[in-house]
């Protein structure tokens, strides 16, 4: 069997209340939100640093909806995604990403800057040479993982699931210390902005790991 | 770029699931999560959740008898997990009026309340909870539950808005999704969140509440809060399960001990917290007792509460509105504890009532800390996330009027003995 690997310098998550009727207007039918209240979905930012590809180094932002798993026979995936929209640094990454993984992309390249400094790390995000966002992810106490997780896609042709095994070094919290802000521009277009809650109930962060794809299944 | 194989350990440790990774199912079949459950909780109770649920061979008073949930073994044990905070439920005189209401009514209602399940002492004790809680009137819930459940369904409909604390109580939330209105959380005790929410919507709204919250012992900003939802229009409920009988100079809740009563229109609370019994109630006027009783699902379609515990819930509710002097033992033992906590270094986090989480932070430590406290003698309960946030696990303790300054500095001894062991506190 064929594995992709993606290998990531940092990659930084934050999880956010938004409203279900939010959420339910991003995914296709048949998906439903994974509430964290009743009422209330997730609405997750991924930013990656990858250092290792087919395509080489490259930024990424991902927005997703965290939807329930598909639990089948196997290892119990942590969670699963319906990314919405994603953004990469460059053509190539963005061209690969589409052709293997039918995921739906951002079609021109974004500006991810990284600042890293002690116990926290700030991605800005420009789209259309304009501010898009800025989220600061904190740490807390880091521990090498091996996690799976599921990502769902739908397009045309079909619907898909990608199987993806995090490795690397993990921190996650809920102290809610991190911050995003989300810029009135075209980039943020499919999010009533006043209603995600600025503040991330969790935060994660992994560094120094690899992201290992399985083959996309068609469902 | 492209590898070989990847190499996943097919079982990994069961401590990087928990509850929240069982919920959803996705797929079509309904059981698809029961077997992946089953392995997962067989490792999780033989690792520490096997603290959950152990059983109980006496009554619930400060000193009791567990039965080990993983050697099977009775332990006697210091009790500092139930309510019952006034140290009524296991009163002569309760019990008294328990053994003669079996006699007279038998096991149970043996009826709606709407039908055939209402009994004189019934209405004798929703008489007298309505007097002590200063209200018209007084309607009666099988379970505190059932309580926000039924009232808040009964009230609140499609369309309206439901304005919810984050650290809401599963009843309260539940209570939202079955009355099928926008339900809009709030953060916790923040009326900052609450005024920026409240004022994007239009309708029929109402704020719920609770008195002191159940996981962290704090309790409810409520001037501020009652300021933003006059301000907007709102309605509001009070959940007092965990202050009613304690707080204020008469016992009748948070409202009272703020000087609120009035402010705050509806009032629900339970009796098995202060008084160690079952059941809810919700205090208001008649009007409203009128309309809930027509509307209140959860009480309508179910059983009455059985005659024996009302006779015992009134015996204790008599004790509990003339024995002033419980209430201060209770918050004396609480302050004795408070002190003795801050003095060993015991972080006891934002509580200010008598429940107090032992705030541990440890997701991967909490129940080797709880098992070790109940080799020092102490029944508590750990508690961990998805119940409370990723980090702030903790052990819950409830302070009892009935405890004793040697009980409370023995508990003190042990979690301060095994916290230190553990490297969490100084």
């Amino acid at each position: 069997m064929s594995i992709t690997r993606y290998g990531f310098r940092d990659v930084i998550s934050g999880f956010f209340e938004f409203p279900t009727d939010n959420a339910r207007r991003l995914l296709p039918r048949g998906i439903e939100p994974f509430e964290l209240h009743h009422g209330t979905s997730i609405f997750a930012v991924n930013i990656f640093d990858f250092d290792e590809s087919e395509v080489g180094e490259y930024g990424e932002v991902v927005y997703a909806v965290v939807v329930p798993p598909l639990v089948r026979e196997g290892r119990l995936p942590q969670s699963a995604m319906f990314p919405w929209q994603v953004a990469t640094t460059t053509r190539a990454a963005r061209e690969h990403a589409i052709e293997r993984w039918h995921l739906p992309h951002w079609m021109e390249d974004v500006e991810v800057e990284f600042l890293r400094e002690k116990g926290r790390m700030t991605a800005k995000v420009k789209a259309e040479e304009a501010p898009a966002l800025e989220m600061t992810i904190t740490d807390h106490s880091w521990q090498r993982v091996q996690h799976l997780y599921q990502s769902f896609q739908k397009d045309d042709s079909g619907t898909y699931l990608a199987s993806i095994l995090f490795e690397g070094e993990k921190s996650e919290h809920e102290e809610e210390k991190g911050r995003v802000v989300l810029h009135d521009t075209p980039f943020n277009r499919d999010l009533v902005l006043s209603e995600v809650y600025e503040t991330p109930f969790r935060e994660q962060w992994m560094r120094k790991g690899c992201q290992l794809f399985d083959p996309l299944l068609k469902l | 770029m492209e590898v070989a194989q990847k190499t996943v350990a097919e079982k990994p440790e069961f401590s990087e699931y928990d509850y929240s990774n069982f919920y959803y199912g996705a797929g079509d079949d309904p059981i698809n999560l029961l077997r992946p459950y089953a392995d997962w909780y067989r490792e999780a109770r033989a690792n520490g959740y096997y603290l959950y649920q152990e059983a109980l061979g006496s009554a619930p008073t400060t000193h009791i008898r567990v039965r080990n949930g993983r050697t099977g073994e009775w332990l006697e044990l210091l009790n500092m997990a139930s309510y019952n905070y006034l140290g009524i439920s296991y009163r002569p005189e309760v019990k008294k009026a328990a053994a003669e209401a079996i006699e007279k009514y038998g096991l149970g209602a043996s009826g709606s309340p709407i039908l055939s399940g209402t009994f004189d002492i019934h209405e004798e004790f929703a008489s007298e909870l309505a007097r002590f809680k200063d209200k018209e009137a007084c309607i009666l819930f099988p379970t505190g539950y059932s309580a926000n459940v039924g009232f808040i369904s009964a009230l609140m409909r499609a369309g309206d808005t439901i304005f919810l604390d984050q650290y809401s109580h599963a009843s309260i939330v539940d209570g939202a999704i079955l009355a099928k209105s926008k339900t809009i959380f709030f953060r916790h005790n923040n009326p900052l969140d609450l005024e920026r929410k409240m004022a994007k919507e239009k309708g029929k709204k109402l704020v719920v509440v609770e008195g002191v919250y159940s996981m962290d012992g704090d309790m409810c900003a409520l001037p501020e809060v009652v300021e933003v939802t006059k301000r907007h229009g709102a309605r509001m409920l009070i959940d007092e399960a965990h202050s009613t009988f304690l707080f204020g100079n008469h016992g009748r809740g948070v409202v009272e001990h703020f000087g609120l009563d009035k402010e705050v229109d509806f009032h629900l609370g339970t009796f098995s917290k202060s008084l160690g019994g079952q059941g809810g109630f919700v205090a208001g006027s008649k009007e409203l007792i009128d309309y809930v009783t027509a509307f209140g699902r959860s009480r309508f379609f179910s059983c009455n509460l059985s005659p024996v515990l009302t006779a015992g819930l009134l015996a204790a509710l008599r004790i509990a509105a003339s024995e002033p002097g419980l209430r201060a033992k209770m918050w004396s033992n609480v302050a004795y504890l408070r002190r003795r906590f801050a003095e060993e270094g015991i972080d006891i986090g934002k509580s200010n009532s008598q429940v107090m989480p032992v705030m541990v932070n440890n997701d991967a430590k909490v129940f080797a800390v709880a098992e070790k406290i109940q080799d020092h003698g102490l029944f508590l309960n750990p508690v961990t996330f998805p119940a409370v946030p990723k980090h702030k696990s903790r052990l819950r303790i409830s302070v009892s009027a009935a405890h004793t300054e040697e009980d409370l500095e023995r508990a003190t001894q042990a979690i301060a003995a095994v916290l230190r062991e553990e490297g969490i506190c100084r």
